[in-house]
């Protein structure tokens, strides 16, 4: 008999649910959204029917991400860090840094023997995010998937200067009015976003192999102005949103299967799948 | 207060946490004098001597800073504005007067708006020496013939050696009695919590030192007579920084699963750590204390030798706080434009690392808006332990 594990990574923007038996049994992407704590239960609902399984075939489910301590159906919460770290090292195992931009922050993160040795988070503000991205990609007017694509037809990327977000959107846009094309621009933007992940990354004493998480890995402009500031190149893994995700699942099944092996069973959630409340 | 009369210990020290600065209004109505004071600089034996109360300023995490940031820029540092922001707001209105110290820019550069504003009955910056040599020995032991005559002159009161020897003795007391309490600390798991312990060492800052002294007597017979617990499974840490005056990062560490089992921060190990040495001349020997043996990042010690010695001199104490608490990580937790701490921190960051701990460097606001943040890198690095 197979056991099942679920790992559900609620991020500032998308939540991401990974249901993992003998391998990758469904995976979920669904956007986050203001309310989206009540969210997550949907996003696990079509992961099982991906899965053809039932809530109850779950042997054991682990929450991360910054919401992750509303998800009630999940049995513990680790954070993404360490999780990133579990599932990439599962995809990628010659892996020692990795690089994951996100909606609302960017981390560095040392792996060693698939373990967590040093990590690095960005505390300033959203510079440096994908959130900086996106706020940019709307004052131009430009469809963020293809931000990436239109940045790589650029002769010159322009320069952004400033580092807060609202003063950088006044200066694209000045540029904008002032002449510069829009692939410069947007160029240019995604070398303001790399100057500030690889300073912050830097602090780690980056090793080889190099791999990118999260939303920023889709972005193949933001990816290559990355390994310009590097100077090394950078994995990208087949879907680089779920890597939170299915090492929190992968992360369920250790913690299960250590129990086991002592003859005992985890403590699980009492609570069913249902929406989480903000106030129980 | 009737009904508080049989109130001791830890439920004391909670209260004196919570609405801080109580006792000293109680002090201020009975016709004492508050004298306020901001660092472990500050040498309370002096105040002590003169026969009014050494009262610590601090800030307050949970509340916004509305009023402070119309009188200083706000490239000071955020503990010092939030300090002030009280003050201007009337929190303190129950001090007489205050210290400051010429201690790092923050403080240095903003002590005329605190002096011109503040508008207190007696104000004095004391300019203490940022290097430890033997002539800055001898220029602080004149500030501090300075300090002795200004407060003189304001309490109409002589200070004698025999009343800076008698504050000395009840001020080292003091130290030993908190020194005691940290002890308890040393069993696994500690018989007393960071975030209780933290509580005490504000209550106790807001004290006069013999109220200070009774009040960690009652919380020592208090943790005492816990049962001795059995075998702790959760990391121990220890927290280094510098102006922390509130549970609520305390509360974060613990929250994750850890002990905390040390500090070394401006409430707390710093102010206790060090004794002033009674077998000298009094002047002579609370310099030495506040100069060379004080563990702060704006005293400049240089030993002559190595680089490495000099690490020893500043930071020894901290391996030695590792090894005597069984200390398996450290925090170092510094607020945002805080420049002495800032400079120091790669160095302190190597040097426990070198002694194989692992660091955790948290950069914060004097907020608690960002402590959810501060969560997950806490979590994240005891999982990375675990």
């Amino acid at each position: 008999m197979i056991n099942y594990f679920a790992g559900v990574d609620i991020g500032s923007t998308m939540t991401k649910v990974v249901i993992y038996g003998e391998g990758i049994r469904a995976m979920i992407i669904g956007p986050t959204g203001p309310e989206h704590r009540k969210l997550a239960n949907k996003v696990m609902e079509e992961a099982l029917i991906q899965a053809h399984l039932k809530f109850e075939d779950l042997s054991y489910i682990i929450a991360t991400g910054y919401g992750r301590i509303n998800v009630p159906f999940a049995d513990r919460q680790v954070t993404e860090i360490t999780c990133h770290a579990k599932g990439l090292h599962s995809l990628l195992p010659t892996v020692k840094t990795v690089v994951d931009i996100g909606g609302q922050d960017s981390k560095g993160i040392k792996i060693k023997d698939g373990r967590v040795v040093s990590f690095v988070m960005n505390d300033k503000c959203a510079a440096g995010t994908g959130r900086f991205i996106e706020i940019m990609a709307d004052s131009l007017g430009v469809p963020l998937n293809d931000m990436g694509r239109l940045s790589l037809t650029a002769d010159k990327p322009a320069m952004i200067s400033s580092t807060c977000t609202v003063f950088a959107e006044h200066e694209v846009t000045n540029q904008l009015s002032g002449g510069e094309t829009l692939p410069n621009l947007v160029a240019g933007i995604h070398e303001s976003v790399a100057t500030r992940v690889a300073s912050l990354v830097k602090k780690l004493n980056i090793e080889p192999d190099v791999a990118i998480t999260g939303g920023g890995a889709k972005n193949i402009g933001l990816v290559k102005a990355l390994e310009k500031k590097l100077g090394c190149p950078v994995l990208i893994p087949p879907e680089p949103l779920i890597t939170g995700a299915l090492g929190a699942a992968i992360l369920a099944k250790e913690i299960f299967e250590k129990y086991t092996k002592e003859g005992q069973v985890p403590e699980r959630s009492k609570s069913g799948l249902q929406e989480a409340k903000f106030f129980d | 207060m009737a009904e508080l009369r049989d109130e001791k210990g830890l439920a004391k020290a909670e209260r004196y946490y919570t609405d801080y600065g109580v006792r000293a209004r109680e002090l201020k109505a009975e016709g004492k004098k508050i004298i306020g004071y901001i660092s472990a600089l500050c040498p309370v034996e002096v105040l002590t001597a003169a026969g009014v109360v050494p009262f610590r300023l601090k800030g307050n995490v949970n509340e916004a800073i509305t009023k402070g940031d119309a009188y200083m820029e706000t490239i000071v540092c955020p503990f010092v504005r939030s300090v002030f922001d009280s003050a201007i707001k009337g929190k303190f209105n129950f001090i007489d007067g205050m210290v400051l110290p010429h201690q790092c820019d923050s403080l240095d550069r903003t002590s005329d708006v605190w002096r011109d504003y503040l508008n207190l009955p007696y104000f004095h910056f004391l300019n203490a020496p940022h290097v430890t040599d033997d002539p800055s020995i001898e220029f602080m032991k004149e500030l501090l013939k300075l300090f002795i005559k200004t407060l003189e002159e304001y309490t109409g009161k002589k200070i004698t050696d025999e009343d800076l020897k008698q504050a000395i003795a009840k001020h080292n007391e003091n130290r030993r009695l908190m020194r005691g309490l940290y002890e308890l600390r040393k069993v696994n798991p500690p018989l007393i919590s960071g975030v209780e312990m933290i509580k005490v060492l504000i209550a106790a800052m807001g004290l006069p030192v013999d109220e200070s002294n009774k009040l960690i007597t009652e919380v020592i017979d208090e943790v005492k007579a816990r049962a001795i617990p059995s075998n702790g499974l959760k990391k121990r840490i220890m927290i280094i920084g510098d102006q922390i005056d509130s549970v609520d990062i305390m509360d974060a560490i613990e929250g994750a699963g850890a002990y905390l089992v040390m500090d070394d921060i401006s409430v707390g190990s710093k102010m206790y750590w060090q004794d002033i040495d009674t077998d000298k001349e009094p002047l002579q020997a609370i310099a030495e204390r506040y100069l060379r043996k004080l563990k702060i990042p704006t005293n400049f010690v240089d030993t002559g030798g190595t680089y490495e010695d000099n690490l020893n001199a500043r930071f020894g104490h901290m391996r030695r706080y590792i090894e005597e608490f069984k200390v398996d990580g450290a925090i170092l937790f510094i607020y945002k434009y805080c420049d002495p701490y800032g400079f120091e921190v790669p160095a302190i960051k190597s040097y426990i690392e070198s002694a194989g701990v692992p660091v955790l460097y948290l950069e914060d606001e004097y907020s608690t808006s960002t402590i959810a943040r501060m969560k997950t890198r806490i979590e994240a690095f005891l999982e990375m332990m675990a």
